[in-house]
């Protein structure tokens, strides 16, 4: 088991090597830092910028290619991704946003998780049933609503929950409130009431596809000759779909788990703008309008490790529930 | 009868109850008191959207303990329906009256919970595929173990444990222990079949119900199955019901037999009555249509023209009266009622069929005559001896080894599988020749072989003397391909949906560069030749029958006029009085179109009717090979023995005497192919060889060598036919006359 991670980590080291490689190098051909420095106040000369990049290791001089060895031997030899050409430190800006895409999306990934297999377990149950036909509908409309829009209704629902009780019970935007003196209560308090919007959100658009996918394969067990086998050994129809049928529809699931986890990680933008959490997803955005060569690189190589740690994960827990998968 | 008896619960079962032994009448009421099953008036409706299917009319039957009674009908009469609503199993849509009672326990209406208690311990069942009728991510172990635990909660996990390893030892799975936690993925199909009979008979059932438990293994394992099955019956003494569409399967083994069409059980009796005294048309065709492996002499087969009827009206007259050659004016009123025909059959079934003439019919009236079977048709190359003949395909040496490759970036070869290994043979003009063997042992790897006609081949392949050495540019590939043409085992699958039979049959035509008006003119001569009405040349694929489909896929194949038509599987997927029809129109087409054959079967029956000249395969490599009398009459080589052996034939008291060669285990992997004879693993004759005989079969790879009295082939064409024909047969074995393995020997 260990050899086969060793042997799938180095394949995907590699592969991440030349992802990152690929996109270093159309940020540094295709972005222009400079430009944008030319509409401060007061104008910069064009010396004065070529000269501020040249400190911050942001040479435009340089050819791509001598960038590109330098920013490879600063990570190589100090673990230094560079900086941006505000002169922060991407190393430094990059742990913040981590743990705040990690907070914002934990809970609610979990959530979205055991809320999407339980209803599509029981909304197989009773398939055409008017609970599965309302339960399916809601997962296939929250399917095409885009989810910045059901944010944003979301966001305005708590607000006027706010308005009808007269107090602030939810915080629509931030993480916790700057300067909250208190108690350890208050703090956690203030974190819930921080929390529970953009969670409640994530959750209630992110069950559907789960839910879809679960009830879909679960059904196609459902009738499997093997559910038939168990119910002639003198088990009850549910008995037979719980033991028999679930295993087997979860290994398709367990997949597309593992696979869209570090999606939402990487690529949760919408809703760190919507709600003000600036994570690793805003911070790609906002490297790209800024004209960030190295944040930029940066998130991308952040997005192709978690989606490595994904495919082993899908690997791995598909090992788990089926037999016939074994690593060798 | 009690079609308004939707209501659920114990009134409903009670009145059942009643309304079953009331519909008993006076020939059951004996029999019912000591049966273990009885079923009375099944009825079983399902509701669809073109409306009410009603699959099961008025089905009743006794079964006694110990006895088994086959369930013998073609797809869609209604057989697997009726146990499926005799174990509870049917979705809840559908509509189940009638009484079935298990030792006197009234089972329909009961609930899904309290089949619970029936199923799985008094009454189990063994379903068709064993590939998927295992949970594939349990142990096989602990499915059987839980078919324990349901039934005794009470038992320890040892003696749970203890049991299962008992279990997979009487049905003959090797160190049962350590297979307990195998999973079914490493089980071939006949050793998950014998995983299910297992399971079956681990609470030891009072009725176990087999629906065709076999269909969808080879020969040799069919045979190893159903002796399992015949184990666990003694072991348990549970009363069987065995389903097949096979009327070889049932003739050792059941004492009653019931013929099910349309949905209703047509004739019924003991298993002598129905085989040598049918009495009702449908059965006789059924009989008739059966090739048979031990029978030499050639008859065409009885065709049953028609389709069964649709079952969502009512039939008004005889459901098969349409498809009769009997049928008249009188058969169209009236449904006939099961009738009483007198018969000693001694099983607990009184002989009776649903026919208005049975009077008429007996033993002594001729069944060919009565379904104008066809005259057996005669090739102008029968008269040539077959030396004389010209060679229409020719193989030399033909090879194809597949390499087994290890490792992910970097592949290094860790073995070879030989699937086809140094083939030779030929085919002449008008003659047929069959290639015989398990799945997995090379025949389909060799058709591909031919096909391919490449020129970087191992081996040389001649057709119609273009060899794949000297030519194989694009255009005498198209020579090659007016030559040879292949009609496919799945008529449905080979057909595209989306074209019209027109369409279909033009395209090979164009193909070679006909005119439009030509190409009208040949579709309608072929539709014709085949047997299909030229006017529904615009219909597509989907309106036809399956075995319709078929003729259109030979239609297709014959359009450009080929010397040589390769068949793989050309009738496995149809029904047996479809697939007589087939098989008399490919018989007909050889002797009218001087066609020759070369097919892939594993229907030996088939296999004996149809060609003349066969070779079996083993692993890869021809063991024996020769003319099809000689060889199927004459078997050299132990492989073709137990092959032989191993085919039911429709003939109880044959198939009670028959002395049966059970082989051991499954065809091995190519992998582990000894160095020498490849058969030796599971030889009859090496296992009771002494040990220098052993060493011999181990280390030397047997030759093919000509038996005992035969000529080399084409040797001697002076010699005409007749019983003292002299043959080509040869085959590869070094002791074909030594002891066989007592062991491997079955006689019931």
């Amino acid at each position: 088991m260990l050899r086969y991670l060793a042997k799938r980590a180095v394949t995907y080291v590699f592969m991440i090597f030349l992802t990152t490689s690929a996109g270093y190098f159309l940020a540094v051909t295709s972005l222009q830092p400079a430009l944008l420095e030319q509409e401060k106040i007061p104008r910069p000369t064009p010396e004065q910028v070529a000269n501020s990049f040249r400190l911050k290791g942001l040479d435009p001089a340089l050819s791509p290619w001598e960038r590109y060895v330098d920013w490879l031997t600063g990570i190589v030899t100090r673990w230094d991704w560079g900086r941006s050409p505000n002169g922060a430190f991407v190393n430094a800006e990059f742990g913040d946003r981590v743990w705040i895409s990690t907070r914002l999306f934990l809970a609610s990934i979990i959530l979205t998780l055991i809320i999407g297999v339980a209803l599509g377990v029981y909304t197989a149950a009773r398939q055409y049933k008017f609970s599965d036909r309302a339960i399916t509908s809601y997962s296939y409309l929250v399917y095409i609503v885009p989810a910045p829009i059901a944010y944003f209704l979301v966001q305005l629902g708590a607000i006027n929950i706010n308005e009808t009780v007269g107090d602030r019970l939810f915080f629509v935007t931030g993480i916790s409130t700057p300067g909250l003196d208190g108690d350890g209560w208050a703090q956690f308090v203030d974190m819930l009431a921080h929390y529970a919007v953009p969670t409640f959100a994530i959750t209630i658009v992110g069950w559907g596809a789960y839910q879809i996918a679960q009830r879909q394969y679960l059904l196609d067990n459902v009738n499997a000759d093997f559910v038939r086998t168990a119910r002639a050994k003198g088990l009850t129809r549910n008995q037979a779909i719980t033991r028999h049928a679930l295993r087997v529809s979860f290994i398709p699931v367990a997949q597309s788990i593992a696979f869209t986890i570090p999606a939402i990680f990487a690529g949760g933008f919408f809703a760190e703008k919507i709600f003000a959490w600036h994570g690793v997803g805003s911070w790609s955005i906002d490297a790209i309008a800024l004209q960030d060569v190295n944040a930029a690189t940066a998130t991308l190589a952040y997005g192709s490790v978690i989606f490595a740690i994904g495919a082993i994960l899908a690997d791995f827990a598909t090992t788990l529930v089926d037999p016939r998968v074994r690593v060798q | 009868m009690s079609s308004e008896t939707t209501a659920t619960g114990p009134s409903t079962a009670e009145r059942l109850h009643v309304a079953g032994l009331h519909t008993a009448g006076r020939h059951y009421t004996d029999a019912s008191a000591g049966a273990v099953l009885s079923v009375r008036d099944l009825h079983v409706r399902f509701n669809t959207e073109n409306g009410v299917v009603h699959a099961v009319r008025g089905i009743d039957f006794d079964l006694l303990p110990g006895k088994t009674l086959g369930i013998v009908g073609e797809s869609g009469s209604g057989k697997s329906v009726t146990s499926m609503a005799i174990m509870g199993l049917l979705p809840q849509t559908a509509e189940v009256t009638g009484s079935v009672r298990l030792n006197g326990t009234e089972l329909l209406g009961l609930s899904d919970k309290a089949m619970c208690r029936f199923r799985g311990n008094d009454l189990a069942m063994v379903f068709q595929d064993p590939l998927s009728s295992l949970t594939p991510v349990y142990t096989v172990g602990s499915q059987i173990i839980e078919a324990l635990a349901v039934h005794n909660p009470t038992m320890s996990k040892q003696a749970k444990e203890a049991r299962a390893v008992e279990l997979l030892g009487l049905v003959g799975i090797p160190s049962p222990k350590d297979r307990l936690k195998a999973f079914p993925h490493e089980f071939s199909g006949g050793m998950r079949q014998r995983v299910m009979i297992a399971i079956a008979i681990a609470n030891n059932p009072r009725v176990l119900i087999a629906d065709e438990p076999t269909t969808a293994l080879d020969v040799t394992i069919q045979a190893q199955v159903l002796e399992v099955l015949h184990t666990a019956q003694e072991e348990t003494g549970a009363a069987v019901v065995m389903i097949t569409h096979d009327l070889g399967v049932v003739a050792g083994m059941a004492d009653d037999i019931m013929v099910m069409y349309a949905g209703k059980p047509v004739e019924t009796g003991g298993v002598d009555d129905i085989y040598y005294n049918p009495r009702m048309p449908y059965t006789m065709g059924l009989l008739g249509a059966v090739p048979r492996v031990d029978v030499a002499e050639k008859s065409s087969l009885v065709p049953i023209e028609g389709i069964p009827p649709n079952l969502i009206h009512a039939p008004t007259g005889c459901s098969f009266a349409p498809r009769c050659p009997l049928g008249t004016e009188a058969c169209l009123h009236g449904e006939p009622a099961l009738w009483p025909v007198g018969g000693s059959g001694g099983g607990a079934l009184e002989h009776k069929a649903a026919c208005i003439k049975s009077g008429t019919l007996g033993a002594d009236v001729d069944v060919h005559e009565i379904f104008r079977a066809p005259e057996v048709a005669v090739s102008r190359f029968d008269e040539i001896p077959r030396g004389d003949r010209k060679a229409v395909l020719e193989l030399k040496d033909v090879k194809k080894h597949f390499p087994l490759l290890k490792g992910a970036l970097i592949k290094r070869r860790i073995g070879t599988v030989k699937a086809v290994d140094g083939l030779s043979f030929d085919i002449r003009e008008g003659e047929c020749f069959s290639i015989v063997g398990e799945s997995g042992c090379g025949k389909t790897t060799t058709l591909l072989e031919i096909m391919e006609f490449h020129k970087d081949q191992d081996g040389e392949v001649v057709i119609g003397g273009l060899s794949n050495k000297t030519a194989s540019d694009a255009k005498t590939k198209a020579a090659m391909r007016k030559e040879l043409q292949m009609v496919f085992q799945d008529p449905t699958g080979a057909l595209d949906p989306r074209f019209t039979v027109y369409e279909v049959l033009a395209e090979p035509l164009e193909n070679s560069g006909m005119a439009k008006p030509a190409i009208r003119k040949r579709i309608m001569e072929l539709m014709e030749l085949v047997g299909l009405q030229p006017d529904h040349v615009n219909r597509f694929p989907n309106q036809f029958s399956g075995g319709q489909r078929q003729r259109i896929g030979i239609a297709r194949a014959l359009a450009v006029n080929p010397k040589l038509v390769v068949l793989d599987e050309p009738v496995s997927a149809l029904d047996v009085s479809v697939q007589a029809g087939v098989i008399n129109l490919l018989d007909k087409l050889r002797a009218e179109l001087g066609l020759s054959y070369l097919m892939v079967a594993h229907d030996l029956s088939v296999v004996r009717h149809i060609s003349n000249r066969v070779a079996v395969m083993y692993l890869g490599k021809i063991v024996e090979i020769g003319d099809v009398d000689s060889v199927f009459d004459n078997p050299r080589h132990p492989y073709t023995r137990a092959l032989l052996s191993a085919i039911p034939v429709p003939d109880p008291q044959l198939e009670r005497s028959r002395e049966r060669i059970i082989l051991q285990g499954d065809l091995p992997s190519p992998l582990d192919a000894p160095k020498g004879c490849n058969f030796a693993t599971r030889c009859p004759i090496f296992a009771a060889l002494p040990p220098a005989g052993q060493e011999r079969c181990l280390t030397l790879e047997p030759p093919l060598q000509p038996a005992a009295g035969a000529n080399p082939a084409g040797a001697n064409p002076a010699a005409g036919p007749g019983p003292t024909a002299p043959t080509d047969q040869q085959f590869a074995c070094f002791y074909p006359d030594g002891e066989l393995d007592t062991d491997m020997l079955v006689v019931h």
